[in-house]
């Protein structure tokens, strides 16, 4: 454990939700590089990749199955948070407030320097809270537009035909949301911001330091830990996942 | 004076045929001009069978014979002096006498068609009937090139093959001067005969004949001729099917024409055989088109099934070249302009699934994997026009085609194709609306983020 100065570490992520950050990640490149190669077919390297995975069948077939992986894990996730936030009483910090749009402007006021502070935000910040309503509403639209394309026989038995190339005009036009959300924005935030580079260990390890808290999250920090003060001396290690929201302070 | 400049020429000319024609009068010999004396005047000698066959003798045609010089007798065996009387049953019985002596002289070669035309019955055919009697002639001063071999083709003549059919083996002249190959000469595809020479060759029937001779043609169209080597019709005839076509079977023979010039009757030739497909062809789009108001532009058989190399609609190979072939015309804006038809029907479909699948399965040698072509939706033969028609009708058919790879496919099936056009507003409304969206929300987005980007990377140069 690390006992650096001011580098002490608050556990934020349990391993339960570090696995399903990548698996999803994990689902999610599968689907990106098995869907964008049939969207953009006309192009070489789409054309090298769905040659190297064996055909378009099989391509088509490692999509579908991502696709099978990705509702799993996206349901999975909203029973879960739900259940968490009903009955075990977590904190539902996920929720969008009218705070974080407020915040969203003070952040961009003060990048402009027509404010001395950035926005001060919870546990989770407007930009992180846009990236996951993003992939589980986008996650949502994807499933069930990938679905009714998948099956397109059956949903026609149901409603009128037209509802197939619908879906396909918002999954396909999804997903090149989603890729490009993804590719400049969360990894400009994980791996290239320069307050994390060379990359965030958050959603490795599930610890973030104190004093990366006190900066990122300071209403959190302050919960936890009373008012920041300058010279506040940072001691120990501090778990405070989401699914148990009384902060203890462990060792 | 200038009025008798002719005179000296007029006079020349006039001693000319004077001693040309008192020469030749002269050449007769005394025994010949014996002859002459009765046979020059009109009469007539009644035959066994009534027939009246006449004595009278031109003398001018034995003057300008070949054989002017040998005299009567030579032929006849006697002279005016031991005439016998003689009776004959027939006219063509005296011929047949007459022309043996003819052979006294000129010994039919072997294996030449005179040994098997005079040899077999000389009584039926005589040298005389072809070469004239008294007017004989050397046959080269007869005709030339063509003209040599009509000399007897152009007479009803048949021929006998082995398994005992009679054919004929009459060539009209007509065809000839029509065909493009009007300068070419007979022997130039009937090659191993020529003037001198007419080989007997025995052929079990005509089709056996046409067999042999049209093997002649990749003489000169051989880049023909190694292409149809990829046609389904060489691998039927090289499995021993005699009905399978050759070059003649399509091109014709003498009256052969440019398969190029006129579209139906190169359609017509497949019907020879594929008189069945042809009647439906005959009521598609393309069919009614070409026979009813005569458009050239429409494809005939051979457009999309080759003509020399086809090598068959059922390989794997040419399902996936189909949209390929389709799109040779509707991909061509200045044909289909004039008919008012999109030429975006190509693109529509290579941009959708069943397009990008097939291009995937063609790029890959996955042809014998299925995915619907142009004709799948369309029909093969049976093309009908998508415009002016019962738009119900046309749904009801096209629900029976999508179900024979969609199994269960209902009548709103056919609708998730929104058919050959780009979304647009009038037609789905929806798709069109939500392109659009996502055409303004994605830069709009993607464009906001990448700004707070630099803003915060901004920052953060200025706060150090």
């Amino acid at each position: 454990m690390m006992k650096t100065k001011g580098l002490e570490k608050v556990r934020r992520f349990g391993t339960l939700r570090i696995a399903e950050h990548w698996l999803n990640a994990g689902t999610f490149i599968l689907l990106v590089i098995t869907g964008l190669s049939q969207k953009y077919h006309d192009y070489q390297l789409s054309q090298w990749l769905i040659m190297t995975l064996g055909g378009i069948d099989t391509t088509r077939i490692i999509h579908r199955y991502s696709g099978i992986a990705l509702a799993v894990l996206t349901i999975n996730h909203i029973l879960v948070a739900s259940y968490g936030v009903i009955f075990l009483k977590w904190q539902p910090s996920m929720v969008i407030h009218l705070k974080d749009f407020r915040d969203a402007i003070d952040n961009i006021r003060y990048y402009l320097g027509l404010s001395d502070h950035p926005a001060r935000c919870d546990r989770f910040d407007y930009k992180q809270k846009f990236e996951y309503w993003g992939v589980v509403v986008g996650g949502m639209l994807m499933i069930a537009t990938g679905a009714m394309l998948w099956f397109p026989t059956l949903v026609t038995r149901f409603l009128p035909g037209q509802f197939i190339p619908i879906a396909k005009a918002m999954h396909t036009n999804e997903a090149l949301l989603a890729f490009l959300v993804i590719a400049i924005w969360h990894i400009y935030n994980a791996i290239f911001s320069p307050e994390v580079i060379p990359i965030d260990t958050v959603i490795f390890t599930g610890k973030i330091s104190r004093e990366r808290m006190m900066h990122e999250h300071p209403l959190e920090y302050e919960r936890i830990f009373g008012p920041i003060q300058p010279s506040h001396e940072l001691q120990g290690e501090i778990d405070n996942t989401a699914e148990q929201p009384t902060a203890t302070t462990i060792s | 004076m200038k009025k008798y400049h002719c005179l000296p020429a007029c006079l020349f000319l006039f001693f000319t045929f004077f001693i040309a024609y008192s020469n030749s009068e002269a050449a007769l010999s005394e025994a010949d001009q014996a002859c002459l004396g009765c046979h020059s005047m009109e009469q007539h000698k009644t035959l066994g069978n009534g027939e009246k066959l006449s004595l009278k003798i031109n003398p001018v045609e034995i003057e300008h014979s070949v054989h002017g010089i040998i005299g009567c007798s030579a032929c006849h065996g006697f002279t005016a002096n031991d005439h016998p009387k003689r009776t004959f049953k027939s006219r063509k019985e005296y011929s047949a006498l007459a022309a043996r002596r003819c052979t006294t002289c000129h010994a039919p070669r072997d294996n030449i068609i005179h040994a098997k035309i005079v040899g077999k019955d000389p009584s039926k055919t005589t040298c005389i009937d072809c070469h004239g009697a008294h007017s004989i002639r050397r046959v080269s001063e007869l005709s030339k090139g063509n003209q040599y071999c009509l000399t007897c083709h152009k007479w009803e003549i048949s021929k006998r093959y082995l398994d005992g059919s009679k054919e004929t083996v009459q060539v009209q002249e007509s065809h000839l001067k029509e065909s493009v190959h009007k300068n070419l000469s007979c022997v130039d595809c009937h090659v191993r005969v020529y003037s001198e020479l007419h080989p007997v060759r025995e052929f079990k029937n005509r089709r056996d004949l046409s067999l042999v001779l049209a093997e002649n043609c990749k003489r000169c169209h051989f880049d023909k001729y190694t292409r149809t080597l990829d046609g389904m019709h060489f691998k039927a005839a090289s499995e021993g099917n005699t009905k399978a076509p050759i070059c003649t079977d399509c091109h014709g023979t003498h009256a052969i024409a440019s398969a190029q010039k006129d579209k139906l009757a190169n359609s017509k030739k497949c019907e020879q055989c594929h008189s069945d497909i042809y009647a439906i062809y005959a009521k598609s789009v393309h069919g009614t088109a070409l026979i009813k108001e005569h458009i050239e532009d429409v494809p005939i058989c051979s457009d999309c099934h080759k003509a020399h190399d086809n090598a068959g609609p059922h390989t794997t190979n040419f399902r996936i070249t189909v949209p390929q072939i389709c799109a040779g015309c509707h991909g061509q804006k200045e044909i289909m302009d004039k008919y008012g038809l999109s030429t975006k029907v190509v693109d529509t479909y290579l941009q959708d699934f069943h397009g990008v699948t097939m291009k995937f399965y063609k790029q890959y040698g996955q042809a014998e994997k299925k995915i619907a072509v142009c004709i799948d939706c369309h029909g093969v033969h049976d093309i009908m026009k998508m415009k002016s028609q019962n738009a119900a009708l046309i749904k009801q058919n096209l629900t029976k085609r999508c179900q024979k790879c969609h199994a269960g496919a209902t009548t709103n099936f056919p609708d998730s194709w929104i058919s050959h056009y780009e979304p647009n507003f009038q037609k789905a409304t929806l798709v069109f609306l939500i392109d659009w969206g996502y055409r303004i929300f994605i830069p709009f987005m993607i464009i906001g983020l990448l700004v707070q980007i630099v803003l915060h990377l901004w920052r953060y140069a200025v706060n150090r």
